[in-house]
């Protein structure tokens, strides 16, 4: 088993990163949400070799049966071509900048591995969905609760958006 | 080395949906156009076989044997990727289907919640066809499907949820076991409203008539599939008849007891109400004449999802009183 982890974590972070890369350097948008969903599906794989099918299956669900499918409908109403201004060569200033981006990240991440002992090396034990639900609604109620503020606030910010422009018109 | 027990089974069961899949499409395409023809009052399919019985099997190979094409300036990976997205996840929605107590090809505590999630990823597969593919018919498909599902599924999950508030697992066996073998006994008698809701919806997610706007002849040609010839049409064709048997059996476990049935329970039960739903199905296609764009979203909206939203309340809230 353990043999077999290890198999499927390499498989997952190169389905992760591969569609990380199509996402990055493809030129077409339809083809960049491809990489982004191959992405998404890698993810929901760690969740399943982190034994937590129920957020495996809530992340195939929600993000890529609905999120991407949204974001797809979006890139549908642009119609952004290929020869648009996004297609330039970046300056030089915004690839100096992500090269920053992923540079204090991936070194704050790389000097905690290497610093700090690995903690988790257990097999780890899946968790019955009864006892998730009451987790979220008793001890971690609020940060719950929270979440959703969040969903609205995004939500009453789109609307006004849409809104103002109406007037404008 | 030793090949764990698992894993065996799983490929097992993998093989038996293949052949389940492809027997399902040869079935339903023959019931689909007997059932359509006596609908109108025509014989339907009668030349090839004793009732055209074998005019499936000749249609698939009729199928396998044209030439595939692809359009001027389509995008070649997305246009061949389409029509594979849609078949594969289908094979997993078969595995984890109660069959029978024995007959289960996987259990899976969350078997559920895997199957709406698996079963989303078919309006991706249509989104990248009708993209794909290069042509404004396909687009328009493409662009109706995707409201169109998106709206549908939210009742569609409020229903079942209404079912997993009801029994307390997402486990679609113990679903089954929670019913008995008399249909007063099933989940149907406590939850009528969310088996509409349900049935109503599935029609949506399926793309089937009266809401087959993506694929609407009369306007769009063939909607997100016009330009896929040979297997590239028949593995959407065959995904979405093995969609229709999963959303079917789903609703057979959810509402209608799975396996269980008067006298002996049994897979033979499961086959039964499936394919009695699935004719349902069918003559629902024939019945209805196809809705315009506006009423298919407003009869989601206005109705579907208050219903829906009402009827979780009501059984959250019954639930709570008799509890």
């Amino acid at each position: 088993m353990e043999l077999m982890a290890k198999i499927s974590f390499v498989i997952y972070a190169l389905i992760i990163l591969g569609g990380g890369l199509v996402a990055v350097t493809s030129q077409s948008l339809v083809r960049a949400l491809v990489g982004l969903i191959s992405t998404l599906l890698g993810v929901a794989g760690m969740y399943m070799l982190l034994a937590t099918p129920f957020m495996a299956f809530m992340q195939i669900l929600i993000y890529v049966g609905a999120v991407a499918v949204i974001v797809f409908f979006a890139v549908m109403l642009t119609r952004a071509d290929e020869g648009g201004e996004e297609a330039d060569p970046a300056p030089i200033r915004q690839s100096l900048g992500s090269l920053a981006a992923v540079a204090a990240v991936g070194g704050v991440l790389s000097w905690v591995l290497l610093t700090k002992p690995v903690q988790g090396l257990k097999v780890p034990v899946e968790v019955a969905v009864e006892e998730l639900g009451k987790g979220l609604m008793e001890s971690y109620f609020v940060a719950f609760e929270l979440i959703s503020v969040i969903l609205l606030v995004a939500m009453s910010g789109a609307v006004l958006l849409a809104w103002e422009r109406r007037v404008k018109k | 080395m030793k090949i764990p027990i698992e894993l065996i089974r799983i490929v097992v069961a993998l093989v038996a949906v293949m052949a389940w899949v492809g027997l399902n499409a040869l079935l339903l395409v023959y019931c689909e156009r007997k059932y359509a023809g006596h609908i109108q009052r025509r014989p339907g399919p009668f030349e090839v076989g004793p009732h055209g019985i074998i005019q499936p099997l000749i249609d698939g190979l009729k199928l396998m044997a044209k030439q595939l094409l692809m359009p001027d300036g389509a995008d070649a990976i997305l246009f061949w990727l389409a029509p594979i997205l849609s078949m594969i996840p289908v094979l997993l929605l078969f595995l984890c289907i109660p069959y029978s107590p024995l007959l289960t090809g996987w259990e899976v505590n969350l078997g559920l919640l895997l199957i709406l999630a698996f079963a989303g990823l078919n309006v991706l597969a249509l989104l990248l066809a009708g993209w794909g593919s290069n042509n404004k018919w396909g687009l328009l498909g493409a662009a109706r499907a995707v409201s169109q599902s998106v709206a549908y599924e939210i009742p569609l999950l409020l229903a079942v949820l209404a079912i997993a508030f009801q029994t307390g697992t997402l486990n679609l066996t113990e679903i089954v076991n929670g019913q008995g073998s008399w249909p007063w006994q099933w989940n149907i008698i406590v939850q009528p409203l969310a088996f509409l809701i349900y049935f109503t919806s599935i029609l949506g997610e399926t793309n089937r008539a009266p809401f087959d706007l993506p694929e609407a002849e009369s306007e769009l040609t063939a909607g997100f599939h016009t330009e896929y010839s040979s297997m590239g049409f028949g593995l959407f064709f065959m995904a979405e008849y093995a969609n229709m048997v999963v959303v079917c059996s789903v609703a057979t476990v959810l509402f209608l007891g799975g396996w269980k049935g008067p006298f002996f329970d049994g897979w033979w039960w499961f086959l039964a109400k499936t394919y009695v739903l699935l004719f349902v199905m069918i003559w629902l296609r024939w019945t209805y004449p196809r809705v315009r764009f506006d009423q298919l979203l407003n009869i989601n909206w206005k109705w579907l999802l208050p219903l829906a939203v009402a009827n979780l309340l009501g059984t959250a809230f019954l639930m709570k009183v008799f509890a």
